[in-house]
């Protein structure tokens, strides 16, 4: 298609407007636009010509949550935002190997240098060997990528420790509503391991050790639930990550 | 900063910079007109609220895209955020034709709505009611009533509705491509009268 013909242009740019340039052209043309600023122009024109027609279309309200949801995605967290380079560590921590990996290197660092984050002060007196324990532990990031929670567990332990990074609340909750940690097993149904505090740390006890719990589990995710912790986790995820196994 | 007294232009340009409070600010003095645009296209509030989270993070993210001069002609804060929202819904619409999840009703005074959806905009104007609505608030309906009803509908289904040519051939039972040569007369139509009022001529 000949892309110089400039009435060309403005026909392709009315129907994409307007709505009725679809499929394959429709994407074609988008991407012509990211290129051409003049193909910008252009558009920009047609906006402006097609908004008055919006002007009679009848507001209306919705609900209370969008407002919180897009909140949430967008409200910059104070805590996070001018890192020291020593945490920058924290920013590439996305999903897959790479988090995997990078959540376990982390996690393995920490433990070392602040082993008072993740147990006690009567088991770090008891661990004072300064071996690394073996354990399962989790980085789980939210949607920009950012490292906002530390899951770790001892292998043979029976409690599960949760360390929200940051002072900033992972995310906004109404009344009823509750941050919920679900492991994903490779195969099988998710199971919830633990309620997540809003920011701080938490420990919460599992139903049997973590070596039993986690072994097949290689993926966390956080959801917002309203209510009781359903069976199955809801669409509202805010967090996610890997868990991995520190042999 | 006081950011009451500040225009949409200024809020936009201050959520540009990071400031999230104009940011909110933004949302507070558009978002009911862009859900009424977004729930009169897709039918569905879940659909509509899905639509603006989108447009509003995208806004958000992108606040340095707007400009408000194009070659010396202004464009408005609001017809950046319809085109989003627009552009978002669009994108709702063709994903859900493609999924052939909704059942398209016959003809009747909520042209395309999905049927189990219809009490959304069971008191609502009809698409072509809007338009004419439109054409008479931009003091253009006079030159726009040189074209005859099938050019109006068919650009009313197209814009408030988001229906697709063929879409809109359904709905109207007419030929595609006469469907189609309404829309692109229409649409040169509809820029020769607004130039003529000084929009984007």
């Amino acid at each position: 298609m000949r892309y110089t013909d400039t009435h060309l242009l403005d026909k392709l740019a009315a129907s994409y407007v307007l709505g009725t340039l679809a499929g394959g052209a429709r994407r074609r043309f988008e991407r012509l636009q990211r290129d051409r600023g003049d193909v910008r122009d252009i558009v920009a024109r047609w906006e402006e010509r097609l908004a008055g027609l919006a002007g009679p279309v009848p507001a209306q309200q919705p609900s209370a949550g969008l407002w919180r949801a897009i909140e949430a995605r967008t409200r910059p967290a104070p805590s996070m935002a001018p890192q020291p380079a020593s945490e920058s560590w924290l920013r590439p921590a996305g999903f897959g190997l790479g988090g995997l990996v990078v959540g376990a290197i982390a996690a393995s660092a920490l433990f070392l240098a602040l082993p008072g984050l993740f147990i006690s002060s009567d088991q770090l007196a008891m661990r004072s060997g300064e071996k690394l324990p073996q354990s399962y532990v989790g980085v789980l990031t939210d949607a920009q990528g950012n490292g906002r929670l530390l899951v770790s567990s001892l292998r043979h332990g029976r409690t599960l420790t949760l360390k929200v990074l940051g002072p900033a609340p992972i995310a906004p909750l109404a009344e009823e509503q509750r941050l919920v940690l679900w492991a994903l097993p490779a195969q099988g149904p998710a199971f919830a391991i633990g309620t997540v505090p809003a920011t701080g740390t938490a420990v919460s006890l599992l139903p049997d050790t973590s070596e039993k719990l986690l072994l097949q589990v290689n993926r966390l995710v956080v959801t917002r639930e309203t209510g009781p912790i359903p069976a199955a986790p809801g669409a509202d995820v805010v967090l996610s990550g890997s868990c991995a196994k520190l042999w | 900063m006081n950011r009451n007294i500040l225009n949409l232009q200024q809020l936009i340009a201050q959520a540009a910079r990071g400031d999230h409070a104009a940011f909110a600010e933004v949302y507070e003095r558009t978002h009911e007109h862009l859900f009424g645009i977004a729930l009169r296209m897709l039918g569905q509030r879940q659909a509509a609220e899905d639509v603006l989270q989108e447009a509003y993070v995208s806004v958000w993210k992108n606040a340095a895209g707007y400009r408000p001069q194009v070659d010396g002609q202004e464009i408005q804060p609001i017809t950046w955020l319809i085109a989003i929202v627009r552009n978002k819904a669009l994108d709702a619409l063709r994903a859900r034709t493609r999924r052939k999840e909704q059942a398209w009703p016959e003809a009747g005074g909520h042209e395309g709505e999905p049927a189990q959806n219809a009490s959304v905009h069971d008191a609502a104007p009809s698409a072509v009611q809007l338009f004419e609505q439109a054409l008479q608030a931009l003091h253009i309906a006079g030159c726009m009533a040189a074209l005859d009803g099938g050019f109006r509908q068919s650009l009313a289904l197209a814009y408030y509705q988001g229906l697709s040519h063929t879409e809109v051939a359904a709905q109207m039972k007419a030929p595609l491509g006469t469907v189609k040569a309404w829309i692109r007369r229409g649409l040169d139509k509809l820029r020769d009268c607004l130039a003529a009022q000084g929009v984007a001529p």
